[in-house]
């Protein structure tokens, strides 16, 4: 999800999740068995008859076109399939649903569905304001590609049926391809690019979710993958891993556009940039976003993706239903429908490009090699260190 | 005999209790604000005190603030100083009296799309960048944009004083004194507008205070500007935010009243500065630089001219950057692509913003009556308290009674939520020259037997019209461009034409931004357009564009 920042909260949580890589995954397949209801069992019979008639009020984020495209399409589908209606509420900001439940406190909500992750998920999971057991009562949860993605927990904190992954995001830079030659970048080749280009490389102002996630991939670059990063952030760590990210910060700095002294609020902010090639590079969550952007021409037909070294950052982002939703009957047939190989295809080859999260569509070549989320408590400690070294 | 004095008493009690109930429904929308700064503010129970050590310790704070107060401030007073040099330039060119309709497309323009235009037009990678363009991000472009919006309003707010002040009158005495007509301008006219004119100011600068829109823009972000951090702890639920949230808004509280001091204060400076001049006979010289605010309009209608043929071509596919492209690929696929979907919004948004626009009208003219009969008037500041607190907070606590109440999802509610603007907005065009109606024409109309009905519909209110529709469009324009009352109380709903709007420009398709933009300046435009037409056929107590000499 994009254009957020997502905390999680730390001290609650020590589970550190193992990612293994997609090429590591399918050498040796072992696939986990999710336990759910068929599509043919009475209960899901049940569901799908409450559902009829109902009308789902879908809080997601409506500033990407292909996204509300894409939603436009599921809704057509829906409505043909399940006579349910899909209405999509459009926020600027995933708060705007978090917000909405902690005012109605449990009471008979607005919301049926939204779209969430990271700190809102934590939160509301710890208020419990959502529905639980959606995958064991959702059919085709069963087919969640548990084994080769990171998508049991989010940001540290385990979704324990609370909410249910929908795509994939990977961190990755969207760049032109005669400045970043490189198919990969690592905080070296990125300090002399920026030297060479000065004032066309930068990154989204941190707290800004895409901004924090770029710092962790040169943390990540810059310390070869300490394990300290995976595990609860301890003093000592902090003073030995921090310290190399904001030394080479103060070198990078002064060749960034506006050397520094200012930054795009938003990733959506610095693709608009790129677009107008004041920049030469921009920061995306989509794998895919490059190759979408370019068939629309909206970027340069010379525009490349690059990762890190190390392998692109990766999250989910998911679906979720509040407990005093309304219709819940209604927002699972929904959920259903958006994990089907049909909408799930659509959602990967259609105009959106978001990489697909059943077994039958997982495609390698889809996705880039995936590096591990870092320990939660990380993301709260750059953020504020950075604002404090940089912010003021 | 008898049968008359039964017959006045319960007129009297009904007289009695028409003007309680017009009390009580002025209180309670002027109360709307109060009420929901006060629920949605509300601390949660976790809030201590040692959290404003860990708030007073955010790096940057005292020059984010600093900037923010100093940006609203001066935003607002450079745009009332240009705005009353344009205007004098306009009221003693008799052949450009009537300016009002040039502003219509200069105010329908939402801030936003100004700020994009802006930086579009004139900075790093723009169309006619030089060398040394807008910064990209910075308190200068913040203020230009700023600025650029802000003086049409100011002249608007003029234009609607200057119908019942004796302009032309002063402006003889002053002559007959031997004064040049700059310097009575200053002297005499100044002093006058700028009293009246106290509410227009303070709602520029709340505006500015706390607009997280074009801040986040254009606005300088190291450190960003305090409305974008308050927005941004407002809007987190990671541990402590909320926490900091709620001092960061009680400072904003504060930020605002200390605005409204320095207003005070600037006002006060201002009347003794000219009484100084006016007295002492000193040389002053800005008369001379006249001609840059003749030319001011007709400039600023060239630049929105070139920014909404920049969101044209845009929607139309055009793209500046792109590697080949020609101008026979301009395509109207979008527009038509869309079509289906913004129609609704559209239509919402004209139904919402005509009840609440003629709402907020009635209810701002009520309340004026009201305090006129009783002869004293509040407070202007408490009147305008819809916009001056701050918003989020203000409209969370909205949403949480509205929750409370189980009332449903509708468009009346929004209408409601619109209100408490709307009636600010028209209050504080329509308090000047509600005050400033010549009290003869009253009389006049009493002495030919007239009751006190008949002569305020008959003169009062005719002769307010031109204020009136000046007043209806900027309530419309005002309920158009809310976004977060209609999200918050219509849960998704009721989509207007800003819902959908603020939504796409939260993403990075610039056709279908420049789209949106255009469609959400298309109703303001209509309604200004409209009122500046309508405005001319009438003449205030002091004449509008027709008036024959004093």
């Amino acid at each position: 999800m994009t254009s957020r920042l997502f905390r999680s909260l730390s001290n609650i949580f020590s589970v550190c999740f193992v990612l293994v890589s997609v090429a590591t995954a399918n050498a040796n397949p072992e696939f986990k068995r999710i336990t759910t209801i068929e599509e043919n069992s009475a209960q899901w019979q049940q569901t799908l008859k409450a559902a009829k008639g109902q009308s789902v009020y879908f809080y997601a984020w409506g500033g990407s076109k292909a996204v509300n495209d894409y939603i436009r399409w599921a809704t057509r589908e829906i409505a043909q399939q399940y006579r349910v209606k899909l209405i999509h509420v459009k926020v600027t900001d995933p708060s705007e649903p978090v917000s909405r439940l902690k005012a109605e406190n449990g009471r008979t909500s607005a919301i049926d569905l939204m779209w969430v992750n990271g700190e809102n998920f934590a939160y509301l999971k710890q208020q419990e304001f959502l529905l639980g057991k959606l995958w064991s009562t959702i059919p085709n949860a069963a087919f969640l590609v548990v084994d080769s993605l990171p998508i049991t927990v989010d940001f540290g904190e385990p979704m324990d049926g609370f909410e249910v992954p929908w795509g994939i995001g990977q961190f990755n830079l969207i760049a032109e391809n005669g400045v970043f030659q490189q198919s990969q970048v690592s905080a070296t080749s990125l300090l002399d690019i920026a030297k060479k280009n000065p004032n066309t490389v930068t990154y989204p102002r941190p707290p800004e979710f895409h901004g924090t996630t770029f710092l962790k991939q040169l943390l990540v670059n810059l310390t070869d993958a300490d394990p300290h990063l995976y595990q609860s952030a301890t003093q000592q760590a902090q003073d030995e891993l921090l310290p190399v990210l904001w030394q080479y910060l103060d070198q990078l700095h002064p060749y960034l556009w506006q050397q520094g002294k200012a930054f795009p609020s938003s990733a959506a902010e610095q693709l608009l940039l790129y677009q107008q090639k004041v920049l030469s590079m921009t920061v995306s969550f989509n794998p895919n976003q490059w190759l979408k952007e370019k068939s629309t021409q909206q970027i340069s037909e010379s525009s490349v993706r690059r990762y890190f070294t190390d392998g692109a950052i990766t999250n989910s982002h998911n679906l979720a239903v509040p407990k005093s939703a309304p219709s819940p009957d209604a927002a699972k047939v929904v959920i259903n429908f958006m994990l089907s190989e049909k909408a799930q295809k659509e959602k990967f080859t259609g105009v959106w490009g978001d990489p697909s999260v059943i077994t039958s569509l997982f495609y390698e070549k889809a996705t880039m090699p995936a590096h591990p989320e870092l320990h939660s408590s990380w993301h709260v400690l750059i953020e504020d260190a950075w604002q404090q070294r940089y912010g003021g | 005999m008898a049968a008359t004095i039964r017959r006045v008493a319960p007129l009297a009690r009904i007289r009695q209790i028409a003007l309680s109930s017009g009390w009580l429904l002025v209180f309670l929308i002027s109360l709307l604000p109060i009420l929901g700064i006060v629920v949605g503010l509300w601390p949660p129970e976790h809030i201590t005190f040692a959290d404003i050590e860990a708030f007073l310790g955010y790096q940057g704070l005292s020059a984010s603030v600093f900037m923010t107060l100093f940006s609203a401030i001066f935003s607002t007073l450079i745009s009332l100083y240009i705005a009353f040099m344009v205007y004098s330039q306009y009221h003693l060119s008799r052949r450009l009296q009537s300016f009002e309709k040039y502003l219509a497309p200069l105010l329908s323009l939402p801030h936003l799309a100004i700020a994009l235009g802006l930086v579009f037009l004139f900075s790093d990678g723009s169309v006619f960048f030089i060398d040394s363009g807008l910064p990209r991000k910075g308190l200068s472009t913040l203020i230009i944009a700023i600025v650029i919006k802000e003086v049409p309003f100011f002249l608007l707010i003029f234009s609607a004083i200057g119908r019942q002040l004796p302009i032309k009158y002063w402006l003889l005495q002053g002559q007959a004194l031997g004064y040049q007509d700059y310097r009575c301008w200053w002297f005499l006219v100044f002093p006058a507008l700028l009293k009246q004119s106290r509410l227009a100011l303070l709602a520029a600068t709340a505006y500015t205070l706390s607009a997280v829109d074009v801040s986040l823009l254009v606005g300088p972000n190291i450190p960003e500007l305090f409305a974008v951090s308050v927005y941004r702890w407002q809007t987190s639920f990671a541990a402590g935010d909320q926490a900091l949230a709620f001092w960061a808004n009680a400072l904003l509280l504060i930020l605002l009243a200390v605005s409204v001091l320095i207003l005070y204060g600037h006002e006060k400076l201002a009347h003794a500065g000219c009484k100084a001049l006016a007295t002492t006979g000193s040389r002053f010289q800005i008369g001379k630089i006249n001609p840059v605010f003749k030319a001011w309009l007709p400039m600023l209608g060239l630049l929105t001219t070139m920014m909404v043929l920049v969101f044209a071509l845009w929607s139309l596919g055009f793209n500046w950057h792109s590697d080949s492209f020609a101008v026979t690929q301009l395509t109207t696929r979008l527009w038509q692509d869309e079509w289906l979907f913004f129609a609704l919004p559209l239509q919402n948004s004209w139904l919402i913003g005509v009840f609440s626009g003629l709402l907020g009208v009635a209810s701002a003219l009520l309340a004026l009556e009201l305090q006129r009969q009783k002869g004293k008037y509040w407070p202007d500041y408490y009147w305008l308290l819809a916009i001056i607190l701050p918003q989020l907070s203000m409209v969370l606590g909205w949403q949480i009674m509205h929750i409370w109440s189980q009332g449903g999802y509708h468009s009346g509610w929004i209408v409601l939520s619109h209100l408490p603007f709307t009636f600010a907005y028209a209050y504080l065009v329509l308090k000047g020259p509600f005050q400033s109606v010549e009290p003869r024409y009253e009389l006049l109309a009493a002495s030919f037997g007239y009751s006190p009905w008949q002569s305020w519909w008959q003169v009062r209110f005719r002769l307010l019209l031109p204020a009136i529709f000046t007043a209806f469009a900027i309530a419309f324009s005002v309920s158009i461009a809310q976004y977060i009352p209609t999200l918050m109380l219509g849960a998704g709903r009721v989509p207007t034409i800003t819902t959908e709007a603020v939504a796409i420009g939260s993403g990075s398709q610039q056709d279908l931004i420049a789209l949106y933009v255009l469609l959400q300046s298309i109703l303001p435009f209509m309604a200004f357009f409209v009122a500046a037409l309508l405005a001319r056929r009438f003449r205030g107590s002091m004449g509008g564009q027709d008036a024959r000499d004093y």
